[in-house]
């Protein structure tokens, strides 16, 4: 479904930092031919589920939309630790008052 | 039991998890989204997105679907994430620091991982499986269908069937230390994994992993694609088949592969009417044997349809459903509306990669196995020395297959670790598995396309030597 | 391309696929007595009707073969009807003359009980009439139900609903 619907109503890419359809169509009209800086510029997958649910979503649109393939897209793609969200008291050292 | 949601008293059952037990009392929304603030209710039921994040006991960023419900607890909902506490409300750590040196380190306990703990343990080996969840046994939990395949192969048992009784052996084998409700976040230099559970902070060595991590709903875009009420059609099925909690009342079935058929038969038996199967394509997705199975209860599948749009106040109340074109462009005058309160996703699974990723695994895209996955050799190591994967971590297919490549992956993994009678005797069995596999399984033009997915990744060791050379492992078990 | 084969659109399989496949028991069989009708057209790395089968009537030489029936072996026992993981198989007398009887799987509760009228689906989904209950059996979790179905609605009925 492209953009003639997302004028309609809101449809989400990524459900953790609420990236629509919309916002992903206009930063590739905007010029963003790459996939790596549009994660950056929209904060695809830094969000607690890591990209779990957007990157594929994410990844097939752009590729649609720029005429590259799924391949080339994702070529960059790297993933960091923690790969799932932890407790940040599990690696906070200090000094209890 | 009694537990309170922002003050009300919810009962629940034992056993059962906080957004099972909240979606079960009739509350669709379990949180507000980040800057759209639109409510969200569950999704994926097995930890792999956010949906269901609450505060717990003043805790936020809970994941409820992996959180079992004690007697008094309180659950509110939050919005977006939770802010930073100011420094001197810090609770520090207290939890030990605990280093654990082991043969096998298992990440995830589905049937890659079950199977492959079981087939290392008769090897003599130590394994620690960790899983996320508060039991054992991955979605095979809750597949209640009849599996395929052959007497020892488990077919004919239905899937929950083959977790108890894997359960059962690991639970009983001393050669297994399992780590529930525990998540491997990273692994590091030194070959060192981070693994955080309730009652310590783990740092476990392994001289050889599994990475059987699995799979996660493929998302859709259509209008209010994040209403409550539309959910993962494997997370229908955890909410049905493994709490026995009854999802809706009317239901919509996007994708007609497999488990879309599947989860369309477990519906109707858990007494939700299935208004249609929609699918995209000109065929129907999954075997013959499943879409009959729901055919012959009146259940439609409309080839050529996709949803379009969904509406409702909180919660799904209707669904707008259209024809597409040959290029899947939606025909203007064909849609249609259905009364609905749930929206399945089936359309397609996404193998889960990150941990073999994260540790440097050198990948290729795959659209027959449902996206990037990293590049293997025929007993499934990648190119991260010792780092093995199995299942739809691997590459999306079926359960059957995840316990026959766990199986291969221990047993290679085995060659390396044991004395050389045993080993030789293990390398005779991997041989002969994989030539089962490939040669007899894998023969069915049903499985062509996972087939041709597989071979796309699979390469020889020379070859993964090769790429060894090339790309650099940041990390090396062993 | 090769073109999609009917049922894969339909998610309904023809009496005239089932008999190009050999999976139709021939005129002179279903004369005789109840036999077996496995509706398994496609190839699924799948053989639990082969040993289960207790006149060894069904065979296959692979694992990812189609069932082959030995018509003279096969008693219509119902054994295959039970265990069948895709619930394709289907057990048909059309022998007797004044009425057809099938047996189903069937997964659903409340369970049929036997004496109890009930709703014949065809497999469309389409109500084709009512039958009598004359047999349930149950294994693991499967009920086999055999109906008394209106003559000549054997080789129609493939599920039945229970109201109640």
């Amino acid at each position: 479904m492209g953009g003639e619907v997302a004028k309609k109503g809101t449809i989400i890419i990524c459900r953790c930092n609420d990236v629509t359809l919309d916002d992903l169509m206009k930063a590739i009209e905007m010029g963003i031919d790459d996939f790596e800086l549009l994660r950056r510029y929209l904060r695809l997958g830094f969000g607690p589920c890591q990209g779990r649910s957007c990157i594929m979503i994410a990844a097939r649109i752009f590729a649609r939309a720029t005429g590259k393939s799924l391949g080339e897209v994702l070529a960059n793609y790297k993933v960091r630790p923690p790969i799932v969200p932890i407790p940040t008291k599990l690696v906070l050292r200090g000094v209890k008052k | 039991m009694t537990f309170y949601y922002e003050g009300q008293p919810v009962e629940a059952y034992e056993g059962e998890s906080v957004a099972v037990a909240l979606y079960a009392a009739g509350f669709d929304s379990l949180s507000w989204s980040s800057s759209l603030v639109r409510p969200r209710g569950l999704f994926c039921m097995i930890g792999k997105c956010s949906s269901c994040f609450m505060i717990v006991d003043g805790v936020p960023n809970t994941k409820t679907c992996r959180e079992p419900v004690r007697e008094g607890m309180r659950v509110e909902r939050q919005r977006g994430w939770a802010s930073p506490v100011a420094s001197e409300s810090v609770e520090l750590s207290e939890l030990p620091e605990v280093r654990i040196d082991t043969d096998v380190l298992i990440v995830g306990g589905g049937p890659a991982g079950l199977s492959a703990a079981l087939t290392l343990a008769e090897f003599g080996l130590d394994v620690v499986l960790v899983d996320e969840h508060f039991k054992l046994g991955g979605q095979l939990l809750k597949q209640t269908h009849k599996f395929f395949g052959s007497v020892d192969l488990f077919g004919g048992m239905r899937g929950f069937q083959i977790a108890e009784d894997y359960v059962k052996r690991i639970s009983s084998n001393p050669r297994i230390k399992v780590l529930l409700e525990s998540v491997a976040y990273g692994a590091f230099r030194g070959g060192i994994v981070g693994v955080a559970s309730k009652e310590a902070h783990y740092f476990v060595k392994p001289k050889a992993l599994l990475a059987s991590t699995g799979a996660q709903e493929r998302y859709l875009d259509f209008v209010n694609n994040d209403l409550p009420g539309v959910i993962g059609a494997g997370g229908a099925q955890t909410v049905m088949n493994e709490y026995g909690v009854k999802p809706g009342e009317r239901a919509l079935v996007v994708g007609s592969g497999n488990v879309g058929l599947i989860v369309s038969y477990q519906l109707l038996q858990a007494g939700v009417k299935v208004e249609a199967v929609v699918e995209v394509l000109p065929e129907i997705g999954g075997w013959f044997v499943h879409a009959a199975k729901i055919r012959r209860y009146g259940i439609p599948i409309l080839l050529r349809h996709t949803v379009k749009e969904v509406s409702g106040n909180g919660r799904v109340e209707k669904a707008v459903v259209v024809e597409v074109d040959e290029k899947f462009n939606p025909v203007p005058g064909t849609e249609k509306e259905f009364d609905v309160d749930l929206v399945l996703l089936a359309v397609g699974l996404e193998p889960d990669t990150r941990f073999a990723m994260q540790c440097g695994a050198v990948a290729r895209w795959s659209p027959e196995l449902g996206g990037l996955v990293p590049l293997r050799t025929l007993d499934l190591e990648t190119s991260v020395p010792n780092l093995y994967i199995a299942g739809d971590s691997a590459g999306i297919e079926e359960a059957t297959t995840a316990i026959i490549e766990g199986k291969i992956a221990a047993l290679s993994i085995a060659t390396k670790l044991v004395e050389s009678s045993k080993a030789s005797k293990a390398r005779e069995e991997m041989d002969k598995l994989i030539r089962f596999l490939w040669d007899v399984y894998r023969a069915s033009p049903l499985l062509a396309r996972a087939r041709k997915g597989k071979e796309s990744v699979t390469v020889s060791r020379e070859e993964m030597d090769k790429l060894r050379v090339e790309f650099p492992p940041p990390i090396s078990f062993g | 391309m090769a073109a999609v084969q009917g049922f894969r659109k339909t998610g309904v399989v023809g009496l005239e696929d089932l008999s190009a496949l050999g999976l139709l028991p021939p005129e002179w069989r279903l004369r005789k007595g109840p036999v077996v009708v496995l509706e398994c057209p496609e190839m699924i790395p799948c053989n639990i009707c082969v040993p289960y089968c207790p006149t060894k009537a069904i065979t296959m030489e692979r694992l990812i073969d189609l069932p082959k029936v030995n018509w003279d072996k096969c008693t219509g026992c119902g054994v295959c009807v039970a265990v069948c993981p895709g619930l394709a198989a289907f057990v048909v007398d059309l022998s007797k003359e004044d009425a057809d009887y099938v047996t189903v799987p069937h997964e659903f509760l409340p369970a049929p009980k036997v004496g109890e009228e009930v709703v014949l689906l065809n497999k469309h989904g389409e109500r084709v009439g009512k039958g009598v209950v004359t047999r349930v059996w149950e294994r693991n979790k499967t009920y086999v139900v055999t109906v008394k179905t209106p003559k000549g609605l054997g080789m129609e009925v493939r599920a039945i609903w229970v109201e109640r």
